[in-house]
């Protein structure tokens, strides 16, 4: 668990918004900004944010799927930010990626073993005739029935599909994956059976992965260590279960707050975060945050707020982090008593 | 199958809306799919009430059937659906359309595709203020002395301004597509409230938006719909905002209502061994523990389970429930469910 | 694995079978509209007709173009069931003859067009660098100009003449799947599936041919079948304008211009063929809708 598998710093996705004539970008939408991170071995890190705070595009610059601006990637010390299309193939079987549309995951005119044999094509150890039991062991490993092996996605729930994709991930025998709101399009009962599933896969194969999700109650489940992302930026990084107990940003306690708890007699009832998104074409200055913040100082608006290390592998991005911690233990003592 | 409650009987309940013995098929390529069977529930004034289930539970077929929006869907309908003193299933297209819109309103999942992308948000708006609100407009007028295009547009940045927009000039003149979901949702609702409906359907009406976004518009709809007297049915699948927001909770599983109850009953003591279920897999704050989960998947609605639909999937099943229907049983007060565990023991 | 080689051929067949159901059901939907069974009945006679028209026709040679003075211009009898021409030909041995240009020629230009339009529709779709670019301008610039108008300027160039005419007809027609192709292909590379090939490491190529492809199809067929008709229309139109076949050989719209000059005296001699026109090109039409319609995904699940 000490060792890194992934190391981003200072990793940088931009698009370009307007170009020239010449194709020379004149404004760009600036997905990811600024993130450095560390993936250790065995480690479940989850990613937490709003739609549009380019969480999803982070897990594409991680798998370098999207070009990347600026910035370093390694990958088990190998540096795979400067490498393009060819030459990441012999990482591609390592590093995979379950989507969250599960009926756009799998092409629908091709039977499961087809699906399958795709991605066992890359996984060198095994001949082409092999291919068809270990199929059926991956849909073993997934809790699919070997006869379902010849038939097309449509005849496939959603759950059954996001299995599917899960095996799909499984077939290059990969030592990372990426999680992209693998469950958010499944009901709870069947989210509940696939993140299970997902805890199973891990402590089998010993798998990395990376959950994003936009739903925070599902972290704790899921994940080991939380990053809460807010426009491209992360702004904490926490232990799952102090994230909720003891949130540091004030985002992330906002964030946490906005979930309707499926419990009656809490008393929070919902708290509201005010103010729109930030536009990633067109970011703040200072604090990205700080339009929204309840705490904001001067000084948020001027300087962007360095990283303060709150605990081993933790860290929070806020000018005021102790201030606002002092101020939260002391509502928290109020309200318990 | 459930008895109908007799004429009489209806009218003492004080529901606006009761739906009684709803039964909805279609008909699909392998045969007939029962969607609906035996539905039965009823909203009372000023209440929210959340109707709770999985993907094909037929919680949106509930609502549709309500006020008929299937058009040509080849389907059969049956059943009785009681507002005010009329069965909503027996009306015309014509009789229903001065009902849509107007004393039952409905607001769907995907705000910007159900909003005209033809006309500026700020047309739309008038022209429903010039429907439903003409003596609000006179009275602007005399008031502040005003056209009659000045007051319709000063209505209208009132009631935007009531859902929480800003920037309502600009907005006016916006399109469907140039605004965000957040804002084409808080828009959709001034306009289903415009009119004061009795009945408000919002079919995962906030299921679409971020969280923070959701907080937001879920306070508003409470906040209006208490101002205005209008009740809510609040079609879901997140037993968070059921918990949250609504007055009671009615739970749907293959079609059939299995539980409905007080909201805070449903959550503390929930008697259906599928609700006891679906709460234990709702994920928990700061819970490291593994889910569980309800073992199985919905039944194929072509051919359901004979007997309780349920029965596949419980842990309590007996030979009865393969067998027979369950009755709806009160087993506490305001707490019905339709399981064998609780009728045999009355 | 338990499993043995011989079940999971068994679990192959069982599937295959299944999968076989839903095919004849599919087909059993397109029998149960009579219109298009009726279409359908039709279209298969005439083409059988075209065929083998040498051994159908009555007249085999008239239908050629041979002519029979004696019997010019005898209206619809026993001898000739349709009558004849202004050189005493059977029409009823000529329309079956011109069948053969109007029909095949129009499967000619059609499935031609497909074959270039496809591949093209296809690069242009997945790669919307230069290369792409290129393809849509000049596709664009092809679909300015109405078809019949290009290849009646093709012909007049390099002559008339039944076989300038199908080529002349192909030019302005693989655009149209182009356009087709390269839309579908700019959604369906949306699709996850086509960005989890691309991280499995796969190349352009595979991607096309393998998930690209397969999904274009269906809208390809269904395009073939509604384009038939106005394709039999073209040729007709090109030669009635006589820049398509020439006389002595026959297609439909040559014929229609050689009776339409008397058309209120003899009657039959423009309206038999122009009736054989309409009859196949409506039955091509129905019989493509209801086949776009049973195919059109999200139909049959309620």
């Amino acid at each position: 668990m000490n060792e890194s598998l992934m190391t981003l710093s200072k990793v940088n996705t931009w698009f370009a918004n307007e170009k020239t004539i010449t194709g020379k970008p004149v404004s760009w939408i600036k997905a990811v900004n600024d993130v450095t991170l560390n993936i250790y071995k065995g480690e479940s890190l989850g990613l937490v944010g709003e739609s549009g705070c380019g969480k999803s595009t982070l897990g594409r610059t991680i798998l370098r799927l999207v070009p990347l601006h600026s910035g370093g990637i390694r990958f088990m010390g190998d540096d795979i930010a400067s490498l393009y299309g060819k030459k990441l193939r012999p990482f591609r079987s390592k590093m995979q990626m379950v989507f969250q549309d599960p009926k756009a995951s799998l092409n629908p005119k091709m039977n499961i073993f087809k699906i399958l044999s795709e991605a066992l094509y890359l996984n060198t150890v095994l001949g082409k005739k092999d291919f068809l039991e270990q199929g059926v062991k991956l849909l073993n490993l997934v809790d699919l029935r070997p006869e379902h092996i010849f038939r097309y996605p449509h005849e496939f729930s959603g759950g059954q599909q996001q299995r599917i994709s899960i095996a799909r991930a499984l077939a290059t025998d990969p030592d990372f994956i990426v999680f992209d709101e693998a469950t958010s399009a499944l009901d709870v009962s069947v989210q509940a059976q696939v993140i299970n599933l997902i805890h199973e896969l891990r402590r089998q194969l010993k798998l990395t992965y990376l959950f994003i999700s936009h739903d925070l109650s599902i972290m704790a489940h899921a994940c080991d260590r939380v990053a809460v992302m807010y426009a491209g930026q992360i702004v904490e990084v926490q232990k799952a279960q102090s994230l909720f107990s003891a949130p540091r940003h004030p985002y992330t306690r906002a964030l946490k707050d906005a979930v309707p708890v499926a419990d009656p007699s809490s008393k929070k009832g919902l708290s509201i975060l005010k103010g729109e998104v930030a536009k990633l074409s067109d970011l703040p200055s200072g604090c990205y945050f700080h339009p929204r913040c309840e705490f904001k100082q001067d000084i948020c608006s001027k300087e962007p707020p360095d990283v303060y290390k709150t605990g081993k592998r933790s860290w929070v991005r806020c000018h005021f982090q102790e201030a606002l911690w002092e101020q939260r233990e002391l509502m928290d003592t109020k309200e318990s008593a | 199958m459930e008895k109908t409650i007799p004429q009489k009987a209806r009218q003492k309940t004080k529901a606006i809306l009761e739906v009684r013995d709803l039964n909805v098929a279609f008909k699909t390529a392998r045969g007939k799919a029962k969607i609906l069977e035996g539905v039965n529930f009823e909203l009372f004034p000023k209440e929210i009430l959340a109707l709770v289930g999985e993907t094909g539970s037929g919680k949106s077929v509930t609502a549709k059937s309500i006020l008929n929006l299937f058009g040509n869907y080849p389907g059969q309908i049956q059943g009785q659906v009681w507002f005010d003193t009329q069965d909503l299933l027996t009306l015309k297209d014509a009789q229903l359309e001065s009902i849509r819109g107007n004393r039952i309103s409905m607001v769907f999942q995907n705000p910007q595709s159900s909003i005209n992308p033809l006309f500026t948000l700020g047309e739309q708006i008038s022209r429903l203020i010039r429907l439903y609100l003409v003596p609000e407009i006179k009275m602007a007028r005399q008031e502040n002395n005003l056209t009659e295009k000045q007051a319709v547009i000063h209505i209208a940045r009132q009631k935007l301004n009531e859902v929480g927009l800003t920037d309502i000039d600009r907005l006016l003149k916006s399109y469907a597509g140039e605004i965000s979901g957040g804002m084409a949702q808080r828009y959709r609702i001034a306009l289903a409230l415009l009119s004061s409906p009795e009945i408000l359907i919002a079919d995962e009406a906030t299921s679409a938006l971020d969280v923070t976004v959701q907080a937001h518009i879920l306070k508003l709809m409470k906040a209006l719909c208490q101002k205005k007297q209008t009740a809510i049915l609040f079609i879901t699948h997140d037993l968070g905002i059921a918990a949250q927001i609504c007055d009671r909770v009615a739970v749907m599983y293959a079609g059939r209502i299995v539980e409905v109850a007080k909201t805070k009953s449903l959550f503390e003591n929930p008697l259906h061994p599928y609700t006891r279920g679906l709460l234990k897999a709702v994920p928990k704050f700061g819970k490291k523990e593994d889910l569980s989960f309800v073992p199985g998947m919905i039944p194929d609605l072509v051919h359901p389970p004979k007997g309780c639909r349920f029965h596949t999937r419980c842990s309590q099943a007996m030979t009865i429930c393969r067998r027979e229907k369950p009755r709806r049983v009160a087993a506490e007060s305001r707490h019905d469910v339709s399981c064998f565990l609780y009728e045999l023991e009355k | 694995m338990e499993l043995q080689a011989e079940s999971y051929e068994q679990m192959a067949k069982q599937v295959v079978k299944e999968h076989r159901q839903v095919k004849w059901f599919l087909l059993g939907q397109l029998l149960k509209r009579k219109a298009a069974m009726l279409s359908l009945i039709i279209l298969v006679l005439t083409v059988t007709a075209a065929l083998f028209a040498p051994w159908v026709a009555p007249y085999p040679d008239q239908g050629m173009g041979a002519v029979n003075i004696s019997q010019r211009l005898s209206p619809p009898s026993n001898e000739h069931l349709l009558g004849t021409d202004i050189y005493g030909r059977d029409m009823l041995s000529r329309v079956i003859c011109g069948a053969r240009i109007s029909i095949f020629g129009g499967m000619f230009i059609v499935v031609t067009a497909a074959f270039i339009g496809v591949p093209l529709g296809l690069w242009a779709g997945y790669n919307e660098g230069k290369s792409g670019a290129v393809i849509i301008k000049v596709v664009e610039l092809f679909l300015s100009f109405p078809a019949t108008l290009i290849a009646m300027a093709i012909t007049i160039l390099f002559g008339a003449g039944w076989s300038t005419a199908l080529i002349a007809l192909v030019i302005p027609w693989w655009p149209w799947y182009t356009r087709l192709v390269q839309g579908e292909v700019l959604s369906i590379k949306q699709m996850l599936y086509v960005e989890a090939a691309r991280m499995l490491g796969y190349g352009k190529i595979y991607i096309i041919f393998r998930h690209l492809l397969p999904n274009v199809i269906t809208p390809v067929i269904v395009m073939i079948l509604l384009d038939l008709g106005p394709a039999i229309i073209a040729i007709g139109l090109l030669s009635f304008l006589g820049l398509g076949t020439q006389p002595p050989m026959a297609d439909w719209g040559l014929m229609v211009w050689e009776g339409a000059q008397n058309i209120l005296s003899e009657w039959w001699i423009a309206i038999v063929p122009g009736c054989a026109m309409f009859i196949v090109v409506t039955a091509f039409n129905i019989f493509g809708d209801a086949l776009k319609d049973i195919l059109t995904p999200g139909r049959s699940s309620g």
